[in-house]
């Protein structure tokens, strides 16, 4: 249970880390929500997932899931409200081809 | 009347259990607190409930509630979106580490037709999780979507027919 714990965090720290190289890494702020909203999702979701194997069943890793659960249903909205802004005041994704 | 009720009974039964997760204290005092904060929210939040279907021109306007989902269904679709979503990571995280970045970004629309509101969030939060899409806006039924590739935008909008994730979800709600 604890290797299967290790595994799940190195899981969590490896997405959460691919997801800041790619917001520095992405040209526009788009593809930079695509880095942003789909790495923190599943590296905090296995991060946590983690600590809740780690600690076993109980009230705590109980609530743990339930946390993981609300980053699931909270995570994408957020994405969403943040690209809608964006696009409706105006910016212009980039597509590679120049202006 | 009755349907409003029951939406309002399982609104409240669902704080409650939240309350008594969270709380983890069993006695009595605690209980009749949680009970009372759960029935209060679920009154402040009743006009949410029920929400109007997605106008269509022709059909009349129907009222839909929003717990009254297809669980059954719902489970093994979670369970696939799941794994779609740990596909997706894999993908970006490729594209991140790739030093050439072979990425093609772009904007398009499609469009699904489907009545109930709950149906159609559904379908928006599952984009914006799974591989190199994201729901920039959606108005009525005419979806928004920011791709990060080429193949991305076309796994979810074929020039012919429709993707696989909008059927997996009209299917859900027999739409």
């Amino acid at each position: 249970m604890r290797i299967l714990a290790i595994f799940f965090l190195m899981g969590g720290f490896f997405f959460t880390t691919v997801a800041a190289l790619g917001v520095i890494r992405f040209p526009d702020f788009y593809t930079r929500l695509h880095a942003a909203g789909k790495g923190d999702t599943l590296g905090i979701a296995l991060s946590i997932t983690g600590l809740a194997l780690y600690h076993g069943f109980n009230l705590v890793s109980l609530k743990l899931m339930f946390i993981v659960f609300f980053i699931f249903l909270a995570n994408p909205i957020g994405t969403h409200v943040l690209s809608g802004a964006a696009y409706k005041t105006g910016i212009r994704p980039w597509t590679g081809k120049g202006e | 009347m009755r349907e409003k009720l029951i939406q309002y009974s399982i609104l409240s039964s669902i704080l409650f259990l939240f309350w008594v997760i969270f709380s983890g204290k069993l006695d009595v005092k605690h209980l009749m607190i949680g009970a009372v904060t759960a029935l209060v929210i679920a009154w402040i939040c009743s006009s949410f409930l029920q929400v109007s279907s997605v106008t269509t021109p022709g059909i009349p306007v129907k009222e839909y509630a929003v717990f009254n989902l297809p669980y059954l269904k719902l489970f093994p679709y979670l369970g696939w979106l799941l794994w779609e979503l740990v596909k997706a990571n894999v993908d970006v995280a490729l594209l991140v580490l790739n030093p050439q970045m072979p990425i093609s970004p772009q904007i398009f629309t499609f469009k699904k037709t489907m009545s109930n509101p709950v149906a159609h969030m559904i379908l928006a939060n599952s984009i914006t999780l799974t591989p190199g899409t994201i729901t920039v806006d959606v108005q009525e039924d005419v979806y928004t979507i920011h791709a990060l590739t080429e193949s991305a935008a076309l796994s979810l909008a074929p020039l012919a027919g429709e993707g696989d994730m909008p059927a997996r979800v009209g299917r859900l709600f027999n739409e």
